[in-house]
């Protein structure tokens, strides 16, 4: 009876199919939603299933699996899937090609569910292939538009090679470890981690998949076809930000296994992560197209998502992903009634603490600040090492920790001082407000990633931090961080306080050649046209 | 050799086109029938002679498809494109003979669709070239839907069989530089060409200088059976790869 979940993939297929054969107009969403539904309930007594029973469901001569990732992934793509459904009946109503997009989009969502729920490293690579079409269909979905065609032929291009490094992977697993099927290479990999591994190809067969799952999760630098792709329809970017970019953080929890035996390709991992998390999110805040924009914090979130992969926290990635899928989706789906409603109101929209704190806005006092932001950027570090404690004391024995010490140090201090700077209120409530707003994020932040570690990887879990392990000391890591902490904290001193150039003033050309560098988006198309420009000489 | 030589002559593995397109009595659609007969035939030799595939014919069938993919980048013809097409799989002929014969008929049975497609071009609108007939998707819904099956089965996209057969023959066989070449090229050549076609004729915005044709329910009865058996064929295709 179970196995009746194994079907999911199997159901938008056929929704697509049968859509093809509706004639009016009305009963395609309706159609399309009544079956997704379906879908959703499946997936919901799939998890039941999986976690009251502490097992997997396997079918298809072991292609599919419903295992404790499906668990997780596939209810969530299939909400997500409903919501976005619902919200194109009516968005989508008067584009030309209606019948087209609900075809496509039950396309998209078959594929997903193919790739979250296949044992097979080949069903893997069909699904990875043709969510690359549907997507390329998708973001075309405007023909007529030629930037929507044009932008779509970078997302073609750069999904086809991730297609091509994928395969070449494939192969080279099936030529090194003589199987396709993830349970019994998994079962392999986890015994051979238990001794020194010597084998080079194990590390190119790692870093094959690692750039294939950089390619579709549009990580530094295959991230350019990320936010240009934002003359796609509102639910297509929906999907994209919040489902398709995931799968690379999906996929390197499905080989998580492999990655133990190449500890090397974690570090990269790690490396590419930070860069891009850091390069985006730099981006995000320069370029003056508000969409493009959104691109890039997704590419920056997508950047934290594979550093988390690489420092060992496999499921904090996909406990990221989800959150972050939903954060995204929700700001592209809202996107279109919060203009509606700005086109009434003046006062929209409004900042999140702009009616708690607003009125108790008082002026400044410039000899405390210095005390806040030192306070600020202390507290965070504290309240951190304070709930990990609480939750995971051995946490500590590993010297991945001091990296993820001072990420929470950078993200609460980003927190607390984007909440300063609103109120600037000499106020109680403001600082309970923060301490236990923070306090309340990190716990639930922990408590999720650690039961989420613990559903999917149980006792394994302590492996990947071990082998994401950094090859220097800890003294040397502290002295790093502190050096980072230091320097960042500085420049947050000093930079707090805007200074409006005068025209004769001279400009600091570094940060204006910095800048520009950012606002260009790291001049990548001025290459691609210089590079056209000289095609066209020759 | 001589087996060797009629091989790669069969499989497209050398540009003959060339000569045929100097000679006036000999029009693009008639270049593509002979060159899928050839390939037919290919398939039929190999099945009853056995022939070892030589490094030096891969390497020329190689050239040929590099030299191809160029010249369909010039066009805008779909019968030129469709016998281009067999040219740049060639590589794929020669290196796997008779193993690869269900990709070969899967690939001619998506190039039969792209021909029946330019008659239906020739016929409508005086000649297959679709250069200005642009935003088919938009304008005819199921024209466009035909010509993108065929193209992303051309371009080596799941779920139609040519992926398939390809994604089998190279898991099984031994890598090499040779190997890899031909690979890559096919993977991106074909994909390339394809890509391209969508862009200037399913895309775009519809000619208003044109008069959209629709299908008649007689054109559309072969590009059914086309689809038909090329499901059929993903179906033969799934079961080779994954059981």
């Amino acid at each position: 009876m179970e196995k009746i979940i194994l079907l999911i993939p199997g159901i938008p297929i056929f929704i697509a199919f049968l859509l093809l054969f509706i004639g009016k107009k009305e009963l395609i969403p309706r159609v399309s939603i009544m079956l997704s539904s379906m879908i959703a309930l499946l997936a919901l007594y799939g998890t039941y299933y999986v976690i009251s029973n502490d097992t997997q469901i396997i079918g298809f001569d072991g292609l599919l699996v419903y295992n404790e990732l499906s668990a997780i992934l596939v209810p969530y793509v299939a909400i997500l899937g409903l919501v976005i459904r619902k919200y194109a009946t009516k968005y989508m109503w008067d584009e030309a090609g209606y019948r087209r997009f609900f075809i496509l989009l039950n396309f998209i969502f078959a594929s997903i569910y193919l790739f979250v729920m296949s044992n097979n490293l080949i069903v893997l690579a069909l699904a990875w292939q043709l969510l690359s079409i549907s997507l390329y269909l998708l973001v075309s979905f405007n023909v007529g538009s030629n930037t929507a065609v044009k932008n779509a032929k970078w997302v073609m291009i750069i999904h086809k090679a991730a297609d091509l490094v994928f395969i070449i992977a494939i192969i080279l697993t099936y030529q090194t470890f003589d199987s396709l099927d993830l349970t019994i290479l998994s079962e392999k990999w986890l015994a051979m981690s238990h001794e020194p591994v010597d084998n080079p190809m194990i590390f190119v067969i790692g870093l094959l998949f690692l750039i294939a799952a950089m390619m579709k999760s549009a990580i530094m630098p295959f991230h350019i076809w990320l936010p240009y792709t934002s003359e796609a329809p509102t639910p297509v970017s929906a999907v994209m930000h919040a489902g398709v970019v995931n799968v690379g953080g999906i996929l390197l929890n499905k080989l998580a296994f492999l990655l133990l035996l190449a500890p090397a390709v974690l570090n990269i991992a790690f490396v590419v992560g930070l860069v891009t998390a850091i390069f985006a999110s730099l981006i995000m805040l320069v370029v003056s197209d508000i969409k493009r924009s959104l691109g890039y914090s997704t590419v920056g979130q997508m950047g934290y998502m594979i550093m988390e992969i690489g420092l060992g926290a496999f499921s904090l990635a996909i406990y990221h992903l989800i959150v972050h899928g939903i954060f995204k989706a929700t700001l592209f789906l809202e996107s279109g009634a919060l203009i509606k409603l700005a086109r009434h109101d003046s006062n929209l929209p409004k900042r999140l603490t702009y009616e708690l704190f607003w009125e108790e806005k008082i002026k400044s006092n410039s000899k405390k600040l210095f005390n806040y932001l030192a306070f600020f950027t202390i507290l965070p570090v504290v309240t951190f090492v304070g709930v990990k404690m609480v939750l995971t004391d051995d946490f500590f024995e590993l010297n991945a920790s001091i990296i993820i010490l001072a990420f929470a140090w950078l993200t609460g201090t980003q927190l607390f001082l984007s909440f300063f700077k609103v109120s600037k209120a000499d106020s109680f409530k403001v600082i309970l407000a923060l301490v236990s707003s923070f306090v309340i994020i990190l716990f639930t932040y922990e408590f999720i990633g650690l039961s989420l570690e613990h559903f999917i990887y149980g006792e394994n879990a302590i492996l990947f931090y071990e082998a994401a392990t950094f090859n220097i000391t800890t003294i040397m890591l502290l002295v790093i961080l502190a050096a980072i902490m230091i320097v960042g904290w500085l420049f947050m001193y000093t930079q707090h306080f805007a200074k409006v150039l005068k025209t004769n003033e001279n400009k600091n050309s570094l940060k204006w050649s910095f800048y520009k560098f950012l606002a260009k988006e790291g001049y990548f198309f001025n290459i691609i046209k210089a590079l056209k420009r000289n095609k066209n000489d020759l | 050799m001589i087996y060797n030589i009629l091989f790669l002559i069969l499989a497209a593995g050398v540009p003959y086109y060339l000569i045929l397109e100097k000679i006036p009595a000999i029009k693009s659609k008639h270049i593509f029938l002979l060159s899928a007969f050839a390939l037919l035939s290919n398939i039929g030799l190999s099945l009853y002679v056995p022939n070892e595939h030589k490094t030096s014919l891969v390497i020329i069938s190689l050239i040929n498809a590099v030299f191809t993919i160029y010249r369909a980048t010039k066009t805008t013809n779909f019968y030129k494109l469709a016998y281009y097409f067999i040219f740049v799989n060639a590589p794929f002929f020669v290196l796997y003979e008779g193993e690869s014969s269900l990709y070969s008929l899967s690939l001619l049975l998506s190039l039969s669709g792209l021909y029946l497609i330019g008659r239906f071009y020739e016929k409508n609108y005086g000649s297959a070239n679709y250069r200005y007939i642009t935003g088919i998707t938009l304008v005819r819904p199921y024209i466009g839907s035909y010509l993108t099956f065929y193209l992303i089965a051309v371009a080596l996209y799941p779920p139609f069989p040519n992926s398939l057969f390809f994604l089998h023959y190279i898991l099984g066989s031994e890598s090499n530089p040779l190997w890899f070449a031909v690979v890559i090229t096919l993977f991106f050549g074909n994909f390339f060409l394809s890509m391209g076609v969508m862009k200037k004729t399913l895309f775009g915005r519809p000619n208003a200088n044109i008069h959209y044709v629709h299908m008649t329910i007689k054109e559309k009865i072969p590009h059914m059976l086309i689809v038909g058996m090329l499901l059929l064929f993903s179906l033969y295709g799934l079961k080779e790869i994954l059981l």
